[in-house]
């Protein structure tokens, strides 16, 4: 746009002009400026400068110019700068107040001012300028308005003795001007509109350059759409105009009307899009475009029209880059319809860029084609005096300066004359770096717009344009772009242009390198259409590629290979370095899983078996596959492995010549001979060969590398059959489905891998493990590493203890809480070896490592039929069932690597199991209740503590049952009280129930231990203690004889209470038949109160009595009651005594002993004991 | 006149290519196709904006340049058809009716069960039937 001069490109700005007074001229434009709409001021200073804006004077005889063109280069500029639509003129009140003599100075002003736009419709003004109180009378206002032959209204006052007057009379003005302002475009639109009415002139010229004008001055008073009608109408008959006008020479009447036709396009684009029609300005710009674009003119001159068309590209895409603002709300939402023809991209300027550089390039191409066919001789007699050649008076049109003397004369031009004037202008220009920028403007806005191929194919032409100008590592950049991105979507032919320019800019850089890789892409990609007769025209579309041919691709195939068995490559004639391949520089290109080259060399290998035996043979299938036009032969073929000593060469049998020269750096390496290396095109080329490994492990074919001639390597990646990608492009042909190997199974599961086993251990590993494991006891397990083959070097035993119920971790955070050990359930304890081996194994401690479930031990070096033996320990705190694991890994052989080691594994399933119950029971003492509150309030269901009584002496019965398996031996039952705290408020003693020590505890069996406690507190909850049992296996093994295990029991806590009454029963131990005996009663009131008890006794068969069957009594506090019965037994043996019920008022209780405690054995007659003949247990009642 | 019709696969690839012009722009008609491919992909994947029925197969013009118009078309396998014609003034109606007696003779031509779905097509049958359909093109219009 800024191609345009100042005035087209901006809206036109009312002028006015103020003379006199010249200290106000400041005030009063900037005032104007400021005004909505602007007002631009014309200020002169006095009345001599009037003359500005007097008319030329044409003589009114002379006989009417034809027309000598459309429009005048000035006019626009005239008006908006020179021909103002008012003038104002300022005079000082005290001026025309004054004497005579000033007064007479006034009217001849206002005469010259008023003969100076006598012949325009200029509205002339008068202002007063006041500058104190002193009031013009009204007489003199009159007359001076007679004077100037203006209306009242025109003649102001202009008051300025403060800001708010000040600000008052330039509003007035203001107001004023912009009146008479659009009085005057209006009238002189009006004017120049009659005469198109009335056609009073018979020329197109002057009707287009009226229907400017009318647009113009409406564009003046802001009525757009006169304006837009007017630019239009004129638009239309220029275009009528083109076949008609026979003024000027062909080329330049063209030249001439298309620079019209461009000032009239770009004032009604501007219109529209500031209009927001963003669609009718693209319909307009199609319009323009479609009615001019087939005006090429001549062939010579042809550059002139594509330069033209090029510029109305850019100058609407800036236009529409500016007023993008407006583009998204105002559009259809749906493009491509009939309702709406648009497409997406045609409301981008990038769109209109990418255009504007297009028609760049070719006015580039026609100039240099004309400049070609320009002689010299013509281009060099206009070289001489090129200035002399000047833009005209009117749009579009050139004209001859030529210089006589003093007088300057304008000539017209021939055509020939203008276009080698046309053609030394364009040469002046740098098209490359224009199209270049606009390229990449395209590029970049597509990119944004998420349109990746439009981007590409300015990509493609930015670089094509760089190549061009010889920049070509920019070219290779963008060509590398664009490619990746036809290769992944598989455009070969789109990608076969591109790659052709990439070779030409390697060729031009000297890189052999690239130039082979991108041959060799090239020359394999599927085109197989037959050869067509070059053209000029194909050259220049495909550029160094040439058409996309079968032939094309064996000539360049053919080239490379040249290139590769050492021919060299001639520079081309404009330049780039020549290509040679030396032995000193060898070239090597790389093939891996996701190059295009892929399709020049495919190799892949399978392997027929999934696993073999160490150091056995198993066969490998190599697969080559080539898509090059032509066979190619290959003179080796090297195969890599990751085990390096079963690489190996493969050598063409036909081609001897290498051999001499492998075996000098080969020694080491395999050779195998092949009849033949070609690969045919399409078609795999199978190598079966034997390989070995010695080395357990995975054996993986790395890759293969291709020799061809002296110095030229191609290594490709190799793949697997079952995992191989299709080839890129290839796979979208429609061909017969080949298949790298012969046997199609192998195809679909073959891999390039092979897993090479490990030998046989020849070692014994022995886990020997007796019985079921006790929970707390240390356990045994004996593990021995017999060696009968191997040697047992840099050995390690690996033990692990897993649930054999699955679930992995031997713990579970719920229970882990109680065991201070460790949170595990069953926790490996220490390896420990022989006592013989204890001084070697320190020096492998190093490496032991022992967790609760893991463990990890080094084993010392083993000779053949050594052994090495230790043992486990483990131990459980919980019973579970546990899978013993050992593994042990080792080398046989003191000098191999690490990698090849041998591994032996045994696991054992051990049950753990609780070896002892305990149980336990508190018992009152014979004969004797408390009564116990706690027990009376005691609801069912609920499980309820024990009770003891306060300062009683209660008997505990500990019961522990040997629930295993095997015998056991108990060493101690003791009750370990927990606290000092506890052992104060409750003391217990052993009082019997222990055997001898050691005393045998067979599967089944019960052993019981007696205590009695005494609990001295008062205490809800008190603690015991817990019984602690000692015991071992009864096993005659040396080593464990002495160490028991002590297996723990809390007892729950109990409730001590004051009892409130005891009562006990005061019996002899027997009675005789027939002999009475005493039986009291005794109730002992222990608490502060009076307490009213009820009892009863009931008659029974065996007995008599004496005393009463009821009665109630009162006991008093602290105090002791005691009911006494005379009992005679009348029957003997075991006899309950009468039934005894004794009930507490207070506590609503009643006791009935137990049938025990009423039970009294009656002898026949009195028995005679035989005292100390035996030792009698005593037990304490 | 219809210059080129073109199938395009899923990953964007041709699968078929044929132009109709003794000039040798074939390149250039190639780069055509390809672009027209990003107005397809935004057609597609902005289908608020391109209309109210969904299941629209017809794409409508996708890209007018210099002197070609394409119009696209998606048929329900995500295949897509574009032509490029010189004809300024097409009606819709028209290149629907052309789309509808391609896709018929695409479907008639990758029913073949020598065929590979994905592979480009080289029946020769299929090629003689759209150049038939492509010649009637030119009449209607014109005539």
């Amino acid at each position: 746009m800024e191609y345009y001069p100042e005035e087209l490109r901006t809206p036109p700005i009312s002028l006015v002009s103020v003379v006199g007074c010249p200290e106000l001229h400041q005030t009063i434009s900037s005032f104007l400026h400021a005004e909505q709409p602007p007002i631009n001021t014309l200020a002169l200073p006095d009345f001599s400068k009037i003359s500005v804006l007097a008319r030329k004077h044409k003589d009114p005889l002379a006989s009417p110019q034809p027309v000598a063109g459309i429009l005048k280069r000035d006019w626009l500029m005239k008006h908006r700068t020179r021909v103002a639509a008012a003038v104002a003129a300022l005079f000082r009140a005290d001026y025309v107040t004054g004497d005579p003599a000033q007064w007479l100075q006034v009217c001849t002003d206002l005469e010259n001012l008023k003969a100076a736009v006598h012949g325009r419709s200029i509205r002339l003004i008068v202002i007063l300028v006041q500058t104190n109180e002193s009031d013009v009378s009204e007489d003199l206002k009159i007359a001076l308005r007679k004077r100037a032959e203006i209306d009242t209204k025109y003649l102001i006052t202009f008051l300025q003795n403060d800001a708010s007057e000040l600000r008052q009379s330039l509003t007035r003005l203001a107001s004023i001007f912009a009146e008479l302002c659009n009085t005057y475009y209006r009238e002189e639109g009006r004017r120049i509109r009659t005469r198109i009415e009335k056609r009073t002139f018979n020329s197109v010229e002057l009707n287009i350059r009226y229907c400017f004008k009318v647009a113009v001055y409406a564009e003046f008073r802001r009525d757009w759409a006169e304006a837009l009608r007017f630019y239009e109408e004129a638009y239309r008959a220029l275009r009528e105009m083109i076949a008609t006008s026979t003024r000027l020479p062909p080329v330049q009447r063209l030249v001439e009307i298309k620079a019209v036709a461009e000032q009239l396009h770009f004032k009604t684009s501007t219109l529209l899009l500031h209009g927001g029609k963003v669609v009718e300005a693209i319909a307009w710009f199609n319009k323009h475009i479609a009615s001019y674009r087939q005006l090429v003119g001549s062939t010579k001159n042809s550059f002139l029209h594509w330069d033209w068309l090029s510029r109305q590209f850019l100058v609407f895409a800036e236009l529409l880059e500016t007023s993008t603002v407006a583009i998204p709300s105002t559009l259809p939402s749906h493009f491509g319809t009939s309702e709406n023809p648009l497409t997406e991209w045609e409301v981008q300027p990038a769109y209109y860029y990418q255009l504007a550089a297009s028609y760049l390039r070719e006015k580039r191409y026609c100039l240099d084609s004309s400049l070609s066919m320009t002689d010299s001789a013509s281009a060099n007699t206009l070289g001489k005096n090129p200035e002399s050649v000047l833009p005209s008076v009117f749009v579009g049109q050139s004209a001859r300066l030529l210089e006589q003397g003093d007088t300057i004369e304008v000539l017209p031009l021939s055509d020939a004359e203008y276009i080698n004037y046309a053609i030394t202008e364009a040469q002046r220009f740098q098209d490359s770096y224009e199209i270049i920028a606009l390229f990449k403007k395209a590029y970049e806005s597509f990119n944004s717009l998420k349109a990746p191929r439009l981007a590409s194919h300015c990509s493609t032409r930015m670089a094509k344009e760089y190549f061009i100008a010889e920049d070509f590592n920019n070219a290779k950049l963008h060509f590398d772009g664009v490619s990746s991105l036809y290769r992944q979507e598989g455009w070969v032919t789109l990608l076969w242009e591109s790659l052709g320019y990439l070779r030409e800019c390697s060729r031009r850089f000297g890189s052999v390198k690239d130039f082979i890789e991108y041959s060799l892409e090239m020359a394999s990609l599927p085109i197989f259409s037959a050869g067509e007769v070059e053209t000029p025209n194909s050259k220049r579309e495909y550029g160094p590629a040439g058409l996309p041919t079968l032939s094309r691709r064996e000539s360049v195939q053919n080239e490379v290979f040249g290139l590769l068995r050492g021919e060299n490559i001639l520079p081309l004639t404009d330049g780039g370095c020549s290509l040679i391949i030396t032995e000193e520089q060898p070239v090597r290109v790389d093939v891996d899983v996701i190059s295009p080259l892929r399709m020049a060399l495919l190799a892949c290998v399978a392997f027929h078996d999934q696993s073999v035996k160490p150091g056995s043979p198993t066969m490998m299938t190599l697969s080559l596959l080539s898509q090059l036009p032509c066979p190619v032969e290959v003179d080796r073929l090297e195969i890599e492995f990751n085990q390096p000593k079963c690489n190996f060469i493969i050598v063409n049998a036909v081609k001897d010549l290498s051999t001499a020269q492998l075996d000098m750096d080969s020694q080491d390496v395999r050779v195998e001979n092949a009849p033949s290396l070609i690969l045919p095109t399409n078609k795999w080329l199978r190598l079966t060969y034997e390989v070995k490994s010695g080395q357990s492990g995975k054996l993986e074919c790395l890759s293969i590398t291709a020799k061809i001639g002296k110095s030229f390597m191609i290594c490709c990646q190799a793949e697997s059959p079952a995992s191989m990608e299709e080839l890129p492009f290839w796979k979208f042909e429609d061909q017969v489905e080949t298949f790298p190997t012969k046997d199609p199974g192998l195809t679909y599961s073959g891999l390039k891998v092979i897993q090479v086993e490990e030998p046989e251990p020849q070692v014994d590993l022995i886990l020997g493990a007796s019985s079921p494991a006790l929970v707390g006891e240390t356990f045994v397990v004996p593990l021995t590493i017999k060696s009968n083959g191997h040697e047992v070097y840099s050995g390690e035993l690996k033990i692990n203890l897993v649930d054999a119920r699955g679930g992995g971790l031997l713990m579970s955070p719920r229970e882990a809480e109680p065991f201070s050990s460790g949170n595990h359930h069953v926790e490996l304890l220490s390896i420990s070896g022989t006592g013989v081996e204890d001084e070697s194994q320190t020096q492998f401690d190093n490496i032991r490592k022992i967790q609760q479930s893991f463990g990890v031990v080094s084993v010392p070096v083993l000779r053949v039929g050594d052994s090495w033996s230790c043992k486990l320990e483990i131990k459980w705190h919980r019973p579970k069932s546990v899978m013993l694991y050992a593994s042990l890994g080792y080398s046989p052989n003191s000098t191999e690597a690490a990698s090849q080691r041998v591994n032996i594994h045994r696991s054992l399933q051990i049950e753990g199991k609780i070896p002892i119950s305990i149980s336990h029971c508190f018992m009152m003492p014979f004969r004797r209740e408390p009564l116990l509150l706690s027990k009376v309030k005691s609801l069912p269901g609920i499980e309820q503590k024990v009770s003891l009584a306060l300062n009683e002496t209660s008997v505990l019965i500990v019961t522990a049952q040997n629930c295993s398996e095997v015998p056991l031996r108990v060493i101690s039952l003791s009750i370990r009280s927990d606290g000092d705290e506890d052992s104060r408020a409750c003391s217990v003693q052993h009082v019997g129930g222990i055997p001898a020590d050691n005393a045998p505890l067979v599967p089944g069996e019960e052993f019981k231990g007696i205590f009695s406690v005494t609990s001295k507190v008062d205490s809800p909850n008190l603690e015991v203690g817990s019984v602690c049992l000692v015991w071992k296996r009864d096993l005659k093994l040396g080593d464990f004889e002495d160490s028991g295990v002590v297996t723990e029991q809390k007892l729950p806590s109990v409730i001590v209470e004051q009892p409130p009454l005891i009562v006990s029963f005061d019996c002899p131990p027997h009675a005789i038949l027939g002999v009475p005996f005493l039986f009291h009663i005794r109730i002992h009131n222990q608490t502060n109160l009076l307490q009213e008890i009820k009892y009863s006794l009931g008659d029974c068969q065996s007995f008599v009595f004496s005393g009463p069957h009821d009665n109630a009594g009162f006991v008093l506090p602290k105090s002791e009651y005691i009911m006494s019965y005379k009992i005679v037994p009348l029957c003997s043996g075991l006899q309950q005594l009468p039934q005894v019920s004794i009930t507490s008022v207070r506590y609503s209780a009643a006791l009935n002993p137990s049938a025990a405690a009423a039970t009294i054995f009656v002898y026949p007659s009195e028995p005679e004991f035989i005292v100390g003949a035996k030792k009698q247990e005593t037990i304490l009642v | 006149m219809i210059v080129c019709v073109a199938v395009v696969g899923h990953q964007n690839n041709p699968l078929y290519l044929q132009s109709f012009t003794e000039a040798d722009d074939a390149l250039k008609l190639h780069h055509i196709v390809h672009c027209s491919l990003d107005v397809v992909d935004e057609r597609v994947n902005n289908p608020k904006k391109s209309g109210p029925t969904l299941n629209e197969t017809f794409l409508g013009m996708l890209y007018p340049t210099e002197n070609y118009k394409v119009y696209g078309y998606l048929t329900n396998t995500k295949v897509k058809f574009l032509m490029v014609t010189t004809d300024l003034d097409v009606k819709d109606a028209d290149v629907r009716s052309f789309f509808r007696r391609f896709h018929a003779a695409y479907v008639d031509a990758v029913s073949n069960p020598f065929h590979v779905p994905g592979k480009k097509i080289t029946s020769k049958a299929f090629a003689e039937r759209v150049s038939g359909i492509v010649k009637s093109f030119g009449p209607v219009t014109t005539g």
